[in-house]
């Protein structure tokens, strides 16, 4: 009996948990909504302080586990062979594949070190800890924060190219959006800056199968093939001039009246990330717009 | 089925759901958290339904660069529906959850693309085609996932464990070796 009153009064009071619950998660997401793009949000600092630890736990047990089925596969592999040369091959495998690792690691963070001298701009070497866990998203968390000098909307770069932007830091860990998102614009010129005019702005595009970013605004007089390289041009007040954003793969021409549409495909490797830059870079302050002359007919009355 | 259980298979879908996408790309749309919420509802567990909902939803927002809150309400939603549906129709047929897991893929899916649409955050990801594979993906592993939950986990799986054990056990003292 006992036991029957409560299963009624767990259904009667479902409907006000589920309220509560609705009404929070509600104040959550217009809180996190509210602050618009650009500023800091305060919810997602705190977030992501309490994310990143599992991030970073999960993709380290990501790592030991695929390296653990590696090894099984390694051993697979070599079934052939008798027992001791199988044990001391696998061994060789496992350490060559290791030194193969460290080496390709070390070409990376060299590369990366090589960007310090190219761009003259200082920047915070980072590792990739952990991507979107929504499919409706395309972010990815660094492990290097505000402790390391990274602030919002500073650019993230690999020797490929640029990746994206900071959106959100936590002492220990940023979010970057990546810059085949559809809010991720960036001003940009196809070919060398100060040599082209095919100037235009540059933005995911959500409704493309493959990351693929869209330069819009460019000039239908402008020649532009397929091939040529896209250059960030600094004016957009995130990026350095003279990143590499990507290759053209696709143009549809413009004329003198409408403008090219053209696909870049990104310089950087979005979908196998593991080291990127943070370029600790501060755009210059842009100057005052120049006030407007006095009305000598104002100033004569 | 022990509140302990619970966070457990709480936490293993969530890490599961964070490190996958890392390991192939396409794991990422399988909702792990999704398909536990779904287990627990189907047990007419109201206020454990619903309080898994919220703290998946959020926990994986946290890390997601989409809005703080969205999956928390979308899967508290979710699993006041089902639990609702739960208490009103039979769904213990393993050949009902299937139709389940999809409705739940599908609501969840609507519901949080829906509210980031509301707040002006839409997902960069093209609608129909990834709500078309989360659903798929969804169903196809949260069935053999609900199986072995019910293997592993449920209540009445470990009692008919037990059952059969003691039955082999006084079968055995009964047994024409044991009377002689």
């Amino acid at each position: 009996m006992a036991s029957v009153r409560t299963q009624r009064e767990i259904r009667q009071r479902a409907p006000i948990w589920l309220v509560g619950l609705l009404v929070t998660n509600l104040v959550i997401m217009a809180v996190d909504a509210r602050d618009a793009d650009g500023r800091q949000k305060v919810l997602r600092i705190w977030t992501q302080t309490f994310a990143s630890p599992l991030q970073n736990a999960s993709s380290k047990a990501t790592g030991a586990t695929s390296g653990f089925f590696r090894q099984i596969w390694n051993f697979r592999s070599t079934a052939v062979e008798n027992e001791q040369l199988k044990q001391r091959l696998s061994e060789v495998e496992t350490e060559l594949h290791t030194a193969r690792q460290a080496a390709a690691e070390n070409d990376r963070l060299k590369a990366l070190l090589n960007l310090n001298e190219q761009t003259n701009i200082k920047n915070v070497p980072a590792r990739v800890i952990a991507r979107d866990p929504s499919v409706w998203f395309n972010t990815i968390t660094i492990n290097r924060g505000s402790s390391s000098g990274v602030e919002p909307n500073m650019p993230v770069v690999t020797p490929g190219g640029v990746v994206g932007r900071v959106i959100t830091v936590s002492p220990w860990a940023s979010q970057v959006m990546l810059i085949t998102d559809e809010k991720a614009g960036a001003g940009a010129v196809v070919g060398q800056l100060g040599e082209s005019g095919a100037l235009g702005s540059i933005r995911g595009r959500a409704d493309l199968n493959v990351a693929l970013i869209e330069m819009r605004y460019v000039s239908g007089l402008e020649k532009v093939e397929v091939g040529d390289y896209v250059m960030t041009t600094g004016q957009d007040g995130i990026y350095p001039p003279g990143l590499n954003v990507g290759k053209v793969v696709d143009v549809k021409s413009g004329t003198a009246t409408t403008a090219h549409q053209i696909l870049i495909q990104p310089g950087a490797q979005l979908d196998h990330l593991e080291e990127v830059a943070v370029l600790l870079y501060h755009p210059p302050p842009r100057s005052m717009p120049e006030q407007t002359p006095q009305n000598p007919e104002r100033t004569r009355r | 089925m022990s509140q302990l259980k619970i966070v457990v298979v709480l936490i293993v879908s969530i890490l599961l759901q964070l490190s996958l996408r890392g390991v192939w790309q396409p794991l990422s749309y399988v909702d792990f958290p999704l398909v536990v919420v779904v287990y627990i509802a189907l047990q007419r567990d109201a206020w454990q339904a619903l309080l898994v909902g919220t703290l998946a939803g959020l926990i994986v927002d946290a890390a997601s660069g989409g809005l703080v809150g969205a999956g928390g309400f979308s899967k508290t939603l979710t699993a006041y529906i089902i639990y609702f549906a739960a208490t009103r129709v039979n769904l213990e047929n393993p050949l009902l959850r299937i139709p389940v897991l999809a409705a739940s893929s599908l609501l969840d899916s609507a519901i949080y693309v829906f509210w980031h649409r509301v707040l002006n955050y839409p997902p960069v990801a093209p609608l129909m085609q990834t709500m078309s594979y989360k659903l798929i993906a969804t169903t196809v592993v949260g069935t053999v996932m609900l199986y072995l939950l019910d293997a592993l986990v449920a209540e009445r799986s470990s009692q008919r464990r037990q059952f059969a054990t003691r039955r082999r056990v006084a079968r055995r003292s009964t047994g024409p070796l044991r009377r002689r």
